[in-house]
């Protein structure tokens, strides 16, 4: 590439230049030496590549309400499937004597103060508490006996008995007032009287925190295992859609034509069907027909409908027969689109099966799509179990569900307004939390739909 | 357009007869019988009940039958509930009652969802926006019964200063036994209603009709009424129609927590009493109704919008 090689151009010429090419043709051997590492890295790109998921991942990162909702039920999931066992309570274990309790207690010294005001106030000829505790040791003593800490308790609540009665009689002694002239604060989570007292005995007793129903049943294992049954039908009603929908969805409009005329016209009569309507009744019809037929012998299917109860089989039913249309419609709308696609004429020209290039190319590129719909469908899945179970045909007693819950916390509704609200604030919660979380994958999915 | 619109009415047609099928023979399907109630009546007793209803024949002609006796009208008689009674009459005696809450419900569903979307849309990315944002995403995420207990335990009764309302619905005692039942039925339509226009509204006012209108110096409220709003509202009618069927015969729940004597909470009832009649009337009544809503809107929408072609399926 000497210098005087190269002629002098006119500075208009229209020649294209073509100097600079030339030298292309005095490359020396130095020039074919292999690339020393330091080169080689030079090259590789900067950023690495970001795959669908990752960058998915990094925009729904960025959306604060979505992950505050993907944290809540994080928490809800742990809550329903872990928490059962942290607590020392059945679902459906009667803890006789703690009935009716409220989420809160007074302590033990401060139930005394108020019994002991009552028995002042009403000058009922109730013995003394601790008199006749000592009457009874000296008796006890006397036969050559010690009084262990249970004959003491049922003193107690003989004499407690008495002054209730007492007490009930009698408007001005009652209770709420008293505990408010004499200032006693309630303290939180419920303990009936006997626990107190094993708890005073240094026994460890765990709390009923939500308090407990009319047959001492404990709220907070309850509102576990109901919100274990709304999360369970949830997902699982939805990955039904998803199947049905998908398989549906993606041969009507894989194969087109008079297949898909005659798909969508069943499509669009279930669509026209009044859902709430029917699922009430399928729900109804099929809970004594599966009832009878678990009840007509054994075997590996009857155990199954069994185990799961019948109730829970015939909402996946319902759900199965008449959710999957909205699913089968977006997947086929986007195999639509992407039957159009380069890739899947390569395919067809390869010889690639219909089945085959529905799973491997057209599924697979709608999974954005097909996401973001099952995850919606998880709420308005919890949202018709609870409305069925509202309306006493979802979940079968005793297994609770926050539905049922709600039914039959509304005999008490005034009174122990607590066992309504609670489960009935755990259900919005939890399908709010889904909600915002399915809509921020769908904005973090599919950025085009955001504007 | 006449083509779409016997096609339409086919359809609707195809399946109020699928539904009544499909109601009838589960309704069959299900073990027990109407008579099993607190005393159980003797064999003979129950043939001569079956016999006389129609039950002792095979299911496909007692189908037969009925649908025989639908085409004149005649939706059967009560078999306990109200034993002997025609369930059509019934049914006309508390349709009324459901229709007027549903109505109330969502006028004012609509009345107040598609300002609020507007709102929304307009104040975008600002306070306002997400506060509307939280309200209606609770809105839908808060089943009726949530909605309606919590009405109950604080304006009803509950808090003993703000007892305003009743609990039990008395149609005789005015206005507020409309209150909280109608608030209740309609607070998740508003709420999607005013999501639905939210994001209708954001779509339209991206258009470039929009800017135009800007340029020539139109007022906000002229640009957001007039020319928005117009294109906005085909998504809104849309979620409107089947909304306005289902809205209008029942809140099951909202019915049966009121104890608002409407067709809504009798269908509840009938069902837990296996009235066979009166489960198949109301099915059918309420499916033709919700059917025959989605075929108006569909007109409707067509004639709201005439861009929108139907006949090339809406893909």
């Amino acid at each position: 590439m000497s210098k005087e090689k190269k002629m002098k151009r006119c500075p208009v010429s229209l020649q294209p230049d073509v100097e600079s090419m030339l030298d292309w043709n005095s490359l020396t051997a130095a020039d074919f030496e292999p690339a020393t590492q330091d080169e080689k890295e030079d090259f590789i790109p900067e950023r690495a590549s970001v795959s669908y998921w990752k960058d998915a991942w990094r925009r729904l990162k960025q959306n604060v309400v979505a992950m505050v909702a993907l944290g809540v039920i994080i928490f809800l999931f742990l809550f329903a499937f872990v928490g059962p066992f942290l607590i020392p309570y059945g679902y459906d274990q009667f803890n006789s004597g703690a009935e009716n309790l409220y989420p809160f207690h007074y302590s033990l010294e401060d139930q005394i103060r108020v019994e002991e005001e009552i028995a002042a106030r009403t000058e009922s000829e109730v013995m003394d508490v601790d008199a006749m505790i000592a009457k009874a040791q000296e008796e006890a003593a006397a036969n050559g006996e010690e009084l262990s800490a249970k004959d003491i308790a049922i003193i107690r609540a003989q004499a407690r008995a008495s002054s209730n009665s007492a007490a009930a009689e009698d408007a001005e002694t009652d209770p709420a007032a008293i505990r408010k002239e004499l200032g006693i604060k309630a303290k939180l989570f419920g303990y009936s009287r006997d626990e107190l007292e094993r708890k005073a005995a240094g026994e460890h007793v765990f709390p009923h925190i939500f308090g407990t129903d009319m047959y001492g049943r404990d709220i907070l294992v309850r509102v576990m295992y109901g919100a274990r049954v709304s999360m369970a039908v949830g997902i699982f009603a939805a990955l039904l859609v998803l199947v049905i929908g998908a398989v549906y969805g993606s041969i009507s409009g894989y194969f087109g034509g008079k297949v898909d005329a005659v798909m969508q016209r069943i499509v669009e009569i279930i669509y026209s069907v009044p859902e709430m309507l029917v699922v009430l009744l399928i729900a109804t019809a099929l809970k004594p027909i599966l009832t009878e037929y678990v009840n007509s012998g054994s075997g590996p299917l009857k155990s199954f409908v069994n185990t799961l109860g019948p109730n829970l089989i015939s909402l996946f039913i319902a759900f199965g027969m008449l959710y999957w249309v909205t699913m089968s419609r977006i997947i086929r709308g986007q195999v639509l689109q992407l039957k159009q696609q380069e890739y899947v004429t390569a395919a067809k020209a390869l010889g690639a099966s219909g089945g085959r290039i529905i799973r491997r190319h057209l599924l697979p590129n709608c999974i954005g799509q097909i996401v973001v719909t099952t995850c919606l469908q998880i709420p308005s899945a919890i949202f018709l179990e609870s409305f069925l179970s509202y309306l006493g045909v979802g979940v079968s007693a005793p297994l609770p569900s926050l539905g049922s819950m709600a039914t039959d916390a509304l005999s008490g509704m005034y009174t122990y307004t607590y066992r309504l609200i609670i489960p009935a604030i755990v259900l919005s919660v939890m399908i709010l939390a889904f909600n915002l979380f399915g809509d921020g994958l769908r904005d973090a999915l599919d950025p085009k739909l955001k504007k | 357009m006449a083509k779409y619109f016997a096609k339409r009415i086919g359809m609707a047609i195809v399946t109020i007869f699928l539904v009544t099928c499909l109601t009838f023979l589960l309704m069959n399907a299900v073990p027990g019988s109407p008579w099993l109630s607190e005393k159980t009546p003797s064999e003979a007793t129950i043939a001569a009940l079956n016999a006389k209803y129609g039950l002792d024949k095979p299911v496909i002609v007692q189908l037969g039958m009925y649908l025989k006796n639908l085409l004149r009208g005649d939706f059967g008689v009560s078999l306990k509930m109200q034993r002997n009674r025609e369930v059509l009459s019934i049914i006309l005696e508390m349709f009324p009652v459901s229709a007027k809450v549903g109505a109330i419900a969502l006028v004012w569903a609509v009345l107040v969802g598609v300002p609020l979307g507007c709102l929304a849309a307009f104040k975008r990315g600002k306070l306002t926006d997400s506060i509307l944002r939280v309200i209606c995403t609770l809105g839908i995420s808060t089943p009726s019964f949530v909605v309606a207990s919590i009405l109950l335990v604080t304006l009803a009764g509950g808090i003993a200063s703000l007892k305003i309302f009743p609990t039990i619905f008395d149609a005789s005692a005015g206005w507020r036994s409309y209150v909280l039942p109608c608030f209740a039925l309609g607070f998740y339509p508003m709420c999607y209603t005013a999501r639905q226009t939210r994001s209708a509204m954001l779509d339209s006012l991206n258009q470039e009709y929009i800017k135009t209108a800007r340029a020539k110096g139109l007022k906000n409220g002229k640009i957001i009424f007039k020319h928005a709003l117009r294109n906005a509202l085909i998504p809104v009618i849309t979620y409107l129609g089947p909304q306005v069927a289902f809205t209008l015969c029942g809140g099951f729940v909202v019915e049966s927590v009121f104890s608002i004597p409407g067709l809504g909470r009798y269908f509840v009832q009938s069902i837990q009493n296996r009235d066979y009649p009166v489960i198949m009337g109301t099915t059918i009544f309420l499916a033709s109704f919700i059917i025959l809503m989605n075929v108006v809107v569909d007109l409707l929408y067509k004639l709201a919008d005439p861009r929108i072609n139907l006949t090339k399926g809406g893909e």
